[in-house]
């Protein structure tokens, strides 16, 4: 399974880290990197990754995305959902030439967004944006993998007709060989610990599995490792919680719009839990072995002294995230009954562990791995569903 | 083209054609077939069937050789190769092992591949339908409602069904759910083909099921048998099935190749 850098802002880190051995390739985003300056990035940081178009929103200019040519706005002024009629294959012309021009190991097909899908979506989707970019790729004779973005809202998991027909309209397309499959995360806590969600999300990966289709997952946060028995192809890693996790709001251009600044934390692989660094510093105060909770890397010397001063804009954890998810993910088994055993036994392991840290400190919600017991169950839930 | 035929006989109807087998002088014998056109739509699938079976250059389908509208009397002519054999209805008995029902699979798969290919689903497969020529190779006839992706549907969607032959077609055809035809819904008949090759009977007959309803009402819910009294169930066979007989497409094979992959493993 690979593991992809998910940037955005401060796509540096990504990029350093990549280049430190961290990650399997990058996923570029068009609102935080000028076109011509992707264009000149050096090719290895590119043949190994993608671009996701980011046409979520056809009219909203967030960023740097309107330097890209295939942006609508470019095409026509004030362009209109009507516009799309017209302008829908030099779209797709110009998308597929800008990602054949950074030569990416896979050419995407975007998707819109919609709070709410209409009726038309899934048809309009085809012949907007799957049927002139297939047709223009085969035309053009251009041999890459095609992966169709897909947007999966809470009801397509949750609700047996929408899920079906979404289903149905992925695995209908003969000429894409995957998905860029992105979980849209509508939780309030930090970590997801809602059972039917995450055992309906394994499932949906699962069809597409069995439909031999590779499924690469955007967005992911730490159930990147839940998600991962279901056997999908990519995982990734991000730096901020908008890119561990998919909301519109990234997309919108919120100006005016009050921005709260986030506590800084640090992911344990022991824990399979990100921890809020004042926890982290009442641990010091009172556990003399609580580095023994954290991982080690070439970041925890310096974020363990003290003068570090944790800020949410700081590199280190974020970096020292990077290459402990991505080792923990390259390090799971290959077989799925391997990976099943062994993340139970993690769970319960990390359980023990914030058993023995809530002796002496006392964690909040987001912080004391109440979502293992969720995971722990959902596992059992899929293993019998693998059995069925 | 037609002057120039000898009719040798009528053959059965076929919707609301009269066909004959005729001999042309340089051809050999032909079908000619010959109706009215009713509407827009009948004309449009005629016209689609026509020019596909013309630029088809495959023993799997009957060549075309002509085709001609008299736009005032609104009648047609179609004059295509009459395929020497019997109607697969006929022969179903002959293919008594599982290897022979995969071979004749495996060869209906490829002529298949032909018009999928083209983005075309054939949607009223058959044993009607299929002909198997002497050297055991099939032909697969009546295109007159495939659908055409790449085009304009036809099929109104107030319809309650889709046009189809009910008791082979899939559920989304029953229910006329348009956006999901596809070439899995091909997959579908061919394995209720299969499965009926297998057992000898149709595998959704309600006297086979053990309940009150008819073919269809199984169909649509999911209901049929993969062994009867005097036939036992075959691993395979019944993989087939749950790869082909499932309400939704998504459960069934994606594609033609995974299928033929299925195929060869077994044959």
């Amino acid at each position: 399974m690979k593991v992809y850098h998910q940037t955005g802002f401060r796509y540096k880190w990504n990029i350093e880290s990549f280049l430190n051995g961290v990650g399997n390739g990058l996923i570029y985003s068009p609102i935080n990197i000028d076109a011509d300056k992707l264009l000149a990035l050096d090719v290895k940081l590119k043949h190994s990754g993608f671009l996701d178009p980011q046409l979520y929103l056809l009219y909203e200019a967030k960023g740097t995305l309107d330097t890209y040519p295939y942006f609508p706005g470019n095409i026509k002024p004030d362009f209109a959902t009507p516009d799309l009629d017209n302008s829908h294959i030099q779209l797709a012309q110009l998308c597929v030439d800008y990602q054949v021009q950074n030569n990416f190991e896979y050419l995407i097909i975007p998707s819109r967004y919609y709070t709410d899908n209409p009726t038309t979506f899934f048809s309009q989707s085809t012949d907007y944006f799957v049927t002139p970019f297939c047709d223009y790729i085969r035309n053009k004779n251009i041999q890459k993998k095609i992966l169709l973005s897909v947007i999966v809202k809470t009801i397509m998991l949750s609700d047996e007709e929408k899920r079906n027909e979404v289903l149905n309209w992925i695995t209908g397309h003969q000429n894409i060989e995957g998905v860029y499959l992105i979980l849209e995360n509508n939780f309030t806590s930090k970590q997801i610990k809602d059972f039917d969600y995450l055992l309906n999300a394994l499932k949906f990966i699962k069809v597409l599995k069995d439909n031999q289709m590779e499924v690469h997952l955007g967005y992911s946060n730490t159930e990147a490792l839940l998600y991962s028995i279901a056997m999908p192809d990519s995982v990734t890693i991000g730096s901020y919680e908008n890119l561990r996790s998919f909301g519109i709001k990234r997309f919108q251009d919120m100006e005016k719009s009050q921005m709260r600044a986030p506590n800084a934390r640090l992911y344990s692989s022991y824990l399979l839990q990100w921890v809020d660094y004042e926890y982290i510093q009442a641990m010091k105060k009172l556990m003399p072995d609580y580095a023994n909770y954290f991982d080690d890397s070439e970041y925890r010397p310096l974020m363990f002294t003290p003068e570090f001063k944790w800020h949410f804009a700081k590199s280190e954890p974020y970096k020292h995230y990077f290459y402990v998810f991505d080792r923990q993910i390259k390090s799971l088994p290959s077989t799925q009954e391997g990976r099943i055993e062994e993340l139970k036994c993690k769970i319960k392991n990390a359980l023990t562990l914030f058993k023995k840290i809530e002796n002496e400190v006392l964690l909040d919600e987001n912080s004391d791995g109440s979502h293992l017991p969720t995971w722990f169950n959902v596992i059992n839930a899929f293993q019998k569903e693998l059995t069925k | 083209m037609i002057r120039d035929c000898t009719i040798i006989k009528e053959l059965p109807q076929g919707g609301q054609k009269i066909v004959h087998l005729a001999e042309h002088s340089k051809v050999g014998k032909v079908v000619i077939k010959e109706g009215t056109i009713k509407s827009f739509t009948s004309l449009e699938r005629i016209k689609r069937e026509v020019e596909l079976l013309s630029e088809l250059e495959s023993d799997f389908y009957p060549k075309q050789h002509h085709f001609n509208i008299d736009v005032k009397t609104k009648k047609f002519e179609i004059v295509e190769d009459y395929i020497e054999g019997k109607v697969l209805r006929e022969v179903m008995t002959e293919f008594k092992t599982t290897k022979e029902i995969f071979t004749l699979f495996n060869s209906l798969i490829k002529g298949l591949s032909v018009i999928w290919d083209k983005n075309i689903v054939h949607r009223d497969l058959k044993p009607e339908n299929i002909i198997i020529r002497p050297n055991g190779m099939p032909c697969i006839i009546d295109l007159g409602i495939a659908r055409f992706l790449d085009l304009e549907s036809l099929t109104k969607t107030i319809s309650p069904m889709g046009p189809c032959t009910p008791i082979y077609a899939a559920p989304e055809q029953l229910a006329n759910n348009k956006n999901l035809i596809d070439p899995r819904t091909d997959f579908f008949s061919l394995g209720i083909i299969v499965l009926e090759l297998y057992l000898g009977v149709h595998p959704y007959d309600p006297a086979c099921v053990g309940n009150q309803f008819s073919i269809v009402e199984n169909i649509m819910q999911n209901k049929y048998v993969v062994e009867t009294d005097t036939k036992k169930r075959d691993g395979v066979i019944v993989e087939l099935a749950n790869k082909t007989l499932q309400t939704q497409p998504y459960e069934r094979f994606r594609n033609y190749k995974m299928l033929n992959a299925f195929i060869a493993k077994q044959i």
